[in-house]
């Protein structure tokens, strides 16, 4: 029901922790940037895994042995980006979720973990034939493939989260499907900063 | 001086052409510069992880550096150019901030240390695998100089909400 996830938004938004962040010069930068390092780890340990698999780099060594050093970094700084993320979303909830960009990138953040599960049903399986191989099979290489687009899909839709829900273009929702530049012109390259005082009933 | 410069940028014809097409190029470089931190920041964490014994303990110190050296060589000069492009399309609001200086002060200081690092290792390849690496100053070295690439990664955030410095940021002046 859409009424009920209107209401849900907007009680998330009037809660006390995202009136605090609203409420606070610092609490919101320094979420945001440490959604930046969390997902600078996230994205630079998972390129790192994919170019093995791939053949690209790292070709020399054991993937079990690389996987189980790197991937538990990985999901560490997973975890911090889905904090830091989640607390911005109750800054501003409704425009948040309504945005085009920020529902792409919850799509192609379900699609990775699709495609990691799909490595793990078929390549996943067989590791101990292929550990030592410069490069594992082609299922595995189209996992990494797509797993390093979807990456810079998600980082590039994040960052135009930014330059789409601050004040100025959040008040009218923008019909999607539009052309890019109308889209976006005219509004403040401030990326988001002034989330917080919209209020936009 | 600063503002001056910075004034006189913005109206030169490659920083009027971004600002002309800031709806999509501005966020584009923006992203790239993102992936660049994250190539940058991935290669140093994969190296510290090594300093620290944490990762990667089936290969030598050389060995890594090796793997990660040229990727975070190549990150920065991603880094730059994007960066540079940056200050291009918006000049006033990058180079009038508190955040951006402080940021290139502790650029600096990384490339420092990161070049010192690369160029003993070369000289000392056998005393930094053997000894320097189980000492508890390099590894706490080590800790200190990721440390710095957090905070350049949160600088340059904050370019975006230099208010926050109060009067040490030049943009409440203006």
């Amino acid at each position: 029901m859409p009424m009920d996830i209107d209401a849900l938004l907007k009680s998330l938004e009037a809660s006390g922790l995202a009136t605090r962040i609203r409420d606070s010069v610092y609490l919101f930068p320094m979420i945001e940037s440490t959604h930046v390092i969390g997902l600078a780890l996230v994205f630079g340990t998972i390129a790192i895994i994919d170019l093995r698999l791939l053949g690209l780099a790292s070709t020399h060594r054991s993937f079990q042995r690389m996987a189980s050093d790197i991937l538990k970094w990985t999901w560490a700084a997973f975890v911090l980006t889905v904090l830091t993320g989640s607390l911005m979303f109750t800054t501003n909830a409704a425009v948040y979720y309504h945005n085009l960009f920020f529902r792409t990138k919850m799509l192609l953040l379900a699609l990775s973990g699709i495609n990691m599960l799909f490595f793990e049903l078929t390549a996943g399986r067989t590791i101990h034939r292929w550990d030592q191989a410069p490069s594992a099979p082609r299922a595995a290489r189209a996992v990494a493939a797509l797993s390093l687009a979807m990456w810079i899909g998600i980082i590039c839709m994040g960052r135009l989260i930014g330059f789409t829900t601050s004040r100025a273009a959040a008040a009218p929702t923008p019909p999607a499907g539009v052309n890019f530049d109308d889209f976006l012109q005219g509004t403040p390259s401030d990326n988001g900063t002034q989330t917080t005082p919209a209020q936009h009933k | 001086m600063v503002k001056q410069f910075a004034e006189w940028l913005s109206t030169t014809s490659p920083s009027v052409f971004i600002q002309n097409h800031n709806g999509w190029v501005i966020p584009t470089i923006q992203s790239i510069h993102i992936i660049g931190i994250a190539v940058v920041l991935g290669s140093v964490f994969m190296i510290y992880l090594r300093i620290l014994g944490w990762a990667g303990m089936d290969q030598t110190l050389r060995q890594t550096t090796s793997r990660f050296g040229p990727w975070l060589t190549g990150g920065l000069y991603l880094m730059l150019a994007t960066g540079v492009l940056m200050v291009i399309g918006e000049p006033v609001r990058e180079l009038v901030t508190f955040s951006f200086w402080l940021k290139m002060f502790l650029v600096a200081v990384s490339t420092v240390f990161a070049a010192a690092f690369q160029v003993s290792l070369r000289k000392h390849e056998q005393r930094w695998e053997e000894t320097l690496i189980k000492r508890r100053s390099i590894q706490g070295l080590a800790i200190l100089t990721f440390l710095i690439w957090v905070c350049i990664i949160i600088l340059g955030r904050l370019i975006a909400y230099d208010h926050i410095w109060g009067p040490w940021s030049p943009a409440t002046k203006a």
